[in-house]
């Protein structure tokens, strides 16, 4: 899977949780928070995206993790 | 139900002060945008002369009671369930056998795993009595709290709740007839929330929501795993789980829902399946391992089980550890529960507002912090007596034996 495939999970999954957001905010260097989630939200967010991908990334490897684009690093990383 | 086990009494201890969130919002300068996630309407709030012992003995007392004679019969097995110790050694369970006045002829145990440990220890006294070791024996599981919450924990602070919940498991499980064998469980070490010292909790809000949900479906997939056919719709009639704050739940409900019933419209779902068992919850805070069994009490109290339906309960406790597990309950677990007057127990509370909130905290804050001798001063807190309630009450220590009075 290619950079911009794992970036599109992400981005497709943040608007199945934040249905009101406009898609081309999703980008690397954003926080989830900034784009309006909240802690439940993001928390799903991850999840899903874990699901969709296919990957089981352990919780205490997320405390690194700053923006959507280290999301993305870190997924990238488990696949 | 014959020829089952699972619990046969339930009965919940939420103090006897509360605090509506909007007032603990505007206190603390919270954002009330933010009051819609939590979906919280007021939480308990604990007074001085309360502690682990009191709670615990202030929710089994009254159901023990309700039995009326015998009803304290064969009860070989005690266990507290806390985060809320009192001593590294002795158990809350020794002073809560004492002041129950249960048979000398009894095991006690405390047991530890965050808001999961109740959970565990029923479960495990449910195989116990299956087992045939000792026939028409009981087992009493009371999970047991304080709050040591203050505004250094931020959001969390609204959500934490203040009590017990007792629980009696028998071989005449009028409340739950819990599914024997059919459970799934999921566990693992990470650091999401833990109470380090007497005096402090810590958590990392985004670390345990994600546990809790991970957990969630890892026990869900364990369960399904050991039960052949079960569907996340079809099979639970109504659905219970630990309950941190509501609106982690309706996030819970929605997740299961995603990966396994992905035609449902989860909003109408969530409500006549899950949003009885909040009620509770809403009013009261996080009872920690006694949360799951709060929720319980919500669905019982406020669900339609003209018909017997089987409920899905989940356990989850930081640190972390889960189970997902199910029972039958049908009118007369209702009306065993509605017995208790949980509600109107809920109802007597007093309200407090935030000055009198903030002026309590000093001394709860310490109230798990070891100190050979001590006396607590009941004589502020005579408003709070309820005229027709006899409550036990701690009254000090002495080279570290703790004192109580039936008042």
């Amino acid at each position: 899977m290619d950079d911009d495939e794992v970036l599109d999970t992400i981005r497709r999954t943040v608007l199945l949780v934040l249905p009101d957001l406009e898609p081309d905010l999703v980008q690397p260097q954003r926080t989830l928070t900034e784009l309006g989630a909240n802690s439940i939200d993001r928390a799903e967010v991850v999840s899903l995206t874990m699901e969709t991908l296919g990957v089981d990334v352990p919780v205490a490897a997320f405390a690194g993790v700053r923006d959507i684009g280290g999301l993305a690093a870190l997924l990238r990383r488990h696949l | 139900m014959t020829g089952r086990y699972g619990i046969e009494a339930l009965n919940v201890y939420a103090g006897l002060a509360h605090i509506p969130v909007p007032a603990l919002f505007a206190g603390r300068g919270l954002d009330p945008a933010r009051l819609d996630n939590l979906m919280m309407r007021s939480r308990s709030v604990g007074l001085p002369f309360e502690d682990p012992v009191t709670n615990a003995v202030n929710a089994a007392g009254p159901l023990l009671d309700a039995l009326g004679p015998g009803g304290r019969d064969g009860i070989e097995l005690l266990v507290t369930s806390t985060e809320s110790g009192l001593d590294l050694s002795k158990s809350v369970a020794s002073y809560v056998h004492e002041y129950l006045g249960l048979s000398r002829n009894c095991r006690l145990l405390e047991v530890k795993q965050a808001c999961y440990a109740a959970t565990g220890a029923i479960q495990l006294a449910t195989g116990y009595l299956a087992s045939g070791a000792s026939p028409g024996a009981r087992a009493l599981v009371i999970g047991t709290d304080l709050a040591l919450v203050d505004a250094r924990a931020g959001y969390a602070e609204p959500a934490t709740g203040h009590g017990a919940v007792a629980v009696l498991v028998g071989d005449r499980p009028a409340v739950l007839a819990i599914d024997a064998g059919a459970f799934g469980v999921y566990s693992y070490e990470t650091l999401d929330s833990a109470r380090p010292t007497p005096e402090l909790d810590i958590a990392d809000v985004d670390r345990s929501l994600f546990a809790y949900l991970d957990c969630l479906s890892g026990s869900f997939a364990d369960y399904r795993s050991r039960v052949a056919d079960a569907d996340f719709l079809a099979t639970f009639g109504y659905l219970a789980m630990h309950t941190p704050f509501a609106g982690l739940v309706r996030a819970a409900h929605r997740k299961l829902a995603r990966e396994h019933a992905a035609r449902v419209a989860t909003e109408p779902d969530f409500e006549y399946r899950v949003a009885p068992s909040l009620i509770y919850p809403a009013a009261v805070g996080n009872l920690c391992s006694g949360s799951v069994y709060l929720a319980l009490a919500s669905l019982l109290d406020h669900a339609d089980l003209a018909a017997p339906a089987r409920i899905g309960l989940y356990a989850y406790g930081s640190g972390c550890s889960s189970e997902f597990f199910s029972g039958v309950a049908d009118a007369g677990s209702a009306a065993a529960v509605a017995a208790m007057g949980i509600g109107a127990h809920l109802a007597a509370r007093r309200e407090l507002s935030f000055a009198e909130y903030v002026r309590l905290l000093p001394v709860t804050l310490r109230a798990l912090v070891p100190e050979p001798d001590r006396t607590v001063d009941l004589a502020p807190y005579q408003d709070f007596r309820q005229p027709d309630r006899r409550l036990l009450v701690h009254t000090g220590s002495k080279q570290y034996h703790r004192l109580y009075e039936w008042r």
